[in-house]
């Protein structure tokens, strides 16, 4: 091995945020707002494992960092949900089988049809036998071979600096999402992806208390940070409490991210929008579309990116995998060219940390887990320049770091809280403030609480913690499926209210706990503590 | 259909909370007590008094009520019950008190708020470096009382030719301006912007 390849110029930290809300309503048969789950099941977690496992069925060396948020993995070992995502994707397979069917005279269709069909059955496959439907399990599995780091979230992806106000809440959110990890995965965490990379300074206080050894900010973070940091964010720097902070790369970023110069926006990629569900007749694609009837995505899409026009050109997969291709090749060109660049004026090699919403990769972006699989493998055949690492390996390589305070930040519109905390969605916080204040309080007066006051006490938590998601109010302000979250806000926030009600009462409605614990079930195993 | 969530809590409170650098949100209830407590103490002063929050800049102070750098009244309904407030500089600690003023101009506060500090909106100016050696630990939680070790901030590994200087300012402030687009509302996409989950 050549000196070269044992040290590198520089290092690529490619981290994936899988989080989605916990959304599971036992009370329906079907629910719209369920297929969340089971669509990026199909559509970006399955991908991933599989080009995970293929890279090391080939021997390629590589590394991933992804968070698996608390509600994500519960749902994901949720009994229920694994038996709806079973019919929902039994139900696709159908509809598949009838587009094979139907096109039959229509080649450059059924070829695509052909192709749907194909990939539905074997995700079905690999979710029933391949990993068990056990999906957290397999990611576990790669975490224990040493390619993928998995890091944790908030409990529920509460936006930390606005729960603030009561920082009891954001301890809450903490333990309870580490202990959950120590649950899953048999050992703690090493790192945290802050929900929404909402830092506040005093949250590495926090994290220092329940474990945690490294979080990321948003660029400016490092950037604006109380010291300035001598390599931007090319280097990690430690909190004065020794918790490392990484920061997002900026060109990184752009070139995924962005809606127009980015590669996902490529004329030669699946498009996301023009869904068969829209076009065909309805009487046929009923079954498939929305619980209600009304139409909406199947997951069945033959178009590519065409502009703007209704005159949508034909998918091609093939040309699709090359543009895939060609995009990883230039994505590895410029971590080359920049790691290159930016060495000689380092005492270390940089680190470019690159982090995307793993639905992104699959589910908006149809070729993005392709471009992960072409990326890795062209780091690890093609050049020496550029390695792929975890934020672990490099603070275990590199252990004297600079010594700053990050400042506040996210990585929501403007980079600070305005995404959270606007006209649309502000009137939640009294609420959860006082429901934080609330839940303190409980926990104190009640802590050798048990039998039915205690399951009461720890309900209340459950209740809190998911009135907390972030997801209900960043929903508030793009403006679409608000009603369910303000439903889902005021439910939690009602129930919560109840529950404190009744203990400060002294008379636990059994029955309807009862009720409550079935349908907000997340957590088995939280503890009340968590709160005082 | 949603639950009924409470309308209020029986509590008199004033919250703030951050936005941005440049701009605060505070929330309030008052109840029907802390009202006739202010009619009581203002007596008839209480007549064309107006509701305000009075804002403390008490940045790197301990407040005690009177020591505040500037402070600021913004006139409020008290039934709007929430209100955005935008400030001039980033990078402050304020408090503030919700209350009345009299027409006389005397001031009677019926509740003191949380104590915020807004974040940077720029690059800081401090460039003292202090450096500090951590032991990553892997699969177990590290010790909570770890001594941290302070050491001397490492040497670049030569000196930096002229080009390589400038490359290195050119790409600090690049970042700095990529950075600083970014909350002006321009700039660097995020994740945020792009899905409707």
């Amino acid at each position: 091995m050549s000196a070269q390849a044992i040290h590198p110029a520089g290092y690529l930290c490619l981290v994936l945020h899988c989080h989605l809300p916990y959304v599971r309503h036992p009370e329906h048969d079907r629910f719209l707002e369920e297929n969340w789950l089971y669509e990026a099941i199909s559509d970006t977690y399955i991908p991933l494992l599989r080009v995970m496992n293929g890279l090391v069925r080939d021997g390629v060396d590589f590394r991933l960092t992804t968070t698996l948020s608390p509600p994500l993995i519960s749902m994901l070992r949720d009994p229920l949900l694994i038996s709806r995502y079973e019919r929902h994707i039994n139900r696709l397979i159908e509809l598949a089988a009838k587009e094979v069917h139907r096109t039959a005279y229509q080649p450059e269709y059924h070829r695509l049809a052909t192709m749907y069909l194909e990939r539905f059955l074997q995700t079905r496959n690999a979710f029933t036998n391949e990993y068990g439907r056990d999906l957290v399990g397999a990611f576990g599995r790669l975490q224990e071979m040493g390619k993928l780091e998995i890091i944790t979230c908030g409990a529920t992806h509460g936006f930390l600096p606005l729960l603030n106000v009561v920082p009891g809440a954001v301890r809450a959110q903490l333990r309870t999402a580490v202990a959950h990890y120590e649950e899953t995965f048999g050992r703690p965490p090493h790192g945290i992806w802050l929900p929404e990379c909402g830092y506040f300074p005093g949250l590495d206080e926090v994290l220092r208390d329940v474990g945690i050894q490294f979080f990321f900010t948003e660029s400016h973070g490092l950037l604006y940070a109380d010291q300035r940091p001598r390599y931007g964010v090319h280097a990690p720097v430690f909190c004065p409490t020794g918790v490392a902070a990484f920061a997002r790369d900026l060109d990184s970023s752009k070139q995924v991210w962005s809606a127009e110069e980015g590669y996902p926006g490529d004329p030669a990629y699946r498009d996301y929008y023009r869904d068969i569900g829209w076009d065909l007749d309805y009487e046929y694609i009923k079954p498939y579309i929305q619980p209600d009837g009304k139409r909406g995505s199947t997951g069945i899409k033959y178009c590519r990116i065409s502009g703007k026009t209704d005159q949508k050109q034909v998918y091609d997969r093939d040309w699709a995998m090359q543009r895939a291709a060609d995009h990883a090749g230039n994505f590895m060109f410029n971590r080359e060219r920049q790691v290159e660049w930016l060495r000689p004026t380092m005492d270390r090699p940089p680190i470019v940390v690159a982090p995307y919403d793993a639905e992104l990769f699959g589910h908006w972006w149809f070729e993005g887990p392709e471009w992960i699989d072409f990326l890795f493998r062209k780091l690890h055949f093609d050049q020496q320049t550029v390695k792929p690492i975890t934020p672990a390996e490099y603070l275990e390589r590199h252990e004297i770091n600079q010594v700053c305070t990050p400042c506040g930040s996210s990585w929501g519109h403007k980079g600070y809280h305005e995404v959270w905390l606007n006209g649309g969605n502000d009137w939640i916080y009294r609420h959860l403030h006082m429901a934080a204040r609330r839940m303190e309080e409980l926990a104190h007066r009640f802590s050798n609480a048990d039998g039915l006051t205690q399951r009461a006490l720890t309900q209340a938590g459950r209740e809190l913690l998911l009135a907390q998601s972030s997801d209900w109010a960043f929903i508030m302000k793009t403006g679409t499926m608000v009603e369910y979250a303000v439903k889902r806000t005021k439910d939690h926030i009602a129930r919560f209210t109840r529950i404190y009600e009744q203990l400060l009462a002294g008379r636990v409605d059994a029955g309807w706990l009862k009720d409550i614990e079935e349908k907000d079930n997340i957590f088995p195993s939280l503890d009340p503590r968590n709160f005082s | 259909m949603s639950s009924d969530i409470p309308d209020h809590y029986g509590r008199t409170e004033l919250v703030l909370m951050v936005m941005d650098p440049l701009h605060l949100f505070a929330y309030w209830e008052v109840t029907p007590e802390s009202l006739r407590e202010a009619q009581d103490a203002l007596g008839a002063e209480m007549d064309g008094a107006g509701a305000v929050v009075r804002f403390y800049d008490i940045s790197l102070i301990h407040f005690d009520g009177t020591n505040a750098h500037h402070t600021f009244d913004i006139d409020i309904g008290l039934e709007a019950r929430g209100w955005y407030v935008p400030v001039w500089t980033a990078d402050k600690s304020y408090c503030a008190d919700l209350g009345f003023v009299a027409r006389t101009g005397r001031f009677h506060a019926i509740a003191r708020s949380n104590v915020i500090h807004t974040p940077r909106a720029g690059v800081s100016g401090n460039t003292d470096e202090r450096w500090m050696r951590v032991k990553f630990v892997r699969r177990r939680k590290p010790d909570r009382a770890r001594p941290l070790e302070f050491v001397p901030a490492p040497a670049l590994p030569r000196q930096l030719s002229p080009e390589e200087l400038r490359a290195l300012q050119d790409r600090l402030a690049k970042e700095k301006a990529l950075a600083d687009a970014r909350f002006a509302g321009g700039g660097l996409p995020s994740s945020q912007e792009r899905s409707p989950r």
